[in-house]
């Protein structure tokens, strides 16, 4: 009885604290000037706020009473799916800052000393 | 108080904090001035559907949601290379 219990209420931390990151993303996602700041708050909503309450589901149905055979399903789907979004949350960022800077579709408003624009980085990183 | 019960109260008070996440982070698709910034709100947005399907999952206490968040994983990237795609070389590879 007092592992599932455990079971349970870590899972139901876990995505208390996912919950958190998410409304916290969101409202980053509104108050963020700039597009390169509001990566940041994309990557706060997808690995604190996708990835830990995904583990939070998985701890949960490993402890959740109901239905035996299934519980063990539900919790390795989410922690496949946790897993992929641990690698395709940072690339797929990372590919959209990288084509937003570089077609000068986002131009980096907030910027004092531009590095990236000095030096001929990769394919001569177009002009803006 | 019996685990089952406490489960579904402590997700049905979750369920209405992940409506007002989707609320805000469309109006960032709304708003969005630049195409990559919609395209990290739709990133933000699908991630958090993939959650919000996994924790349904659980309040109705069936696996048969549980396949579709690694689906819309999945997509969400597809998405991000092929605008990265576009944006970049104005191709997508087709």
């Amino acid at each position: 009885m007092y592992v599932e219990a455990i079971l349970v209420f870590l899972g139901e931390a876990l995505i208390a604290i996912g919950v958190f990151f998410d409304i916290i993303a969101s409202i980053g996602m509104l108050r963020l000037p700039d597009f390169y700041s509001r990566i940041h708050a994309l990557t706060v909503g997808t690995i604190g706020g996708a990835v830990v309450p995904l583990i939070g589901v998985a701890l949960l149905a490993l402890g959740a009473p109901f239905l035996g055979v299934y519980r063990l399903y539900l919790a390795g789907a989410a922690i496949i799916t946790a897993i992929l979004l641990l690698m395709l949350a940072p690339t797929g960022t990372h590919v959209i800052a990288r084509a937003a800077y570089r077609s000068g579709a986002a131009k980096p408003l907030y910027i004092s000393i531009d590095e990236l624009a000095t030096k001929s980085e990769g394919r001569g990183g177009e002009k803006r | 108080m019996d685990l089952s019960t406490q489960i579904t109260y402590f997700i049905s008070a979750v369920i209405p904090l992940y409506f007002i996440a989707f609320i805000l982070y469309f109006v960032r698709i709304l708003r969005g001035p630049t195409i990559p910034d919609i395209v990290i709100a739709i990133d933000a947005l699908g991630y958090d559907l993939a959650v919000f399907l996994a924790v349904l999952a659980i309040l109705f206490k069936s696996p048969l949601l549980i396949p579709c968040p690694i689906v819309l994983a999945l997509w969400i990237y597809a998405l991000d290379i092929y605008v990265a795609k576009y944006l970049e070389a104005r191709e997508i590879g087709a």
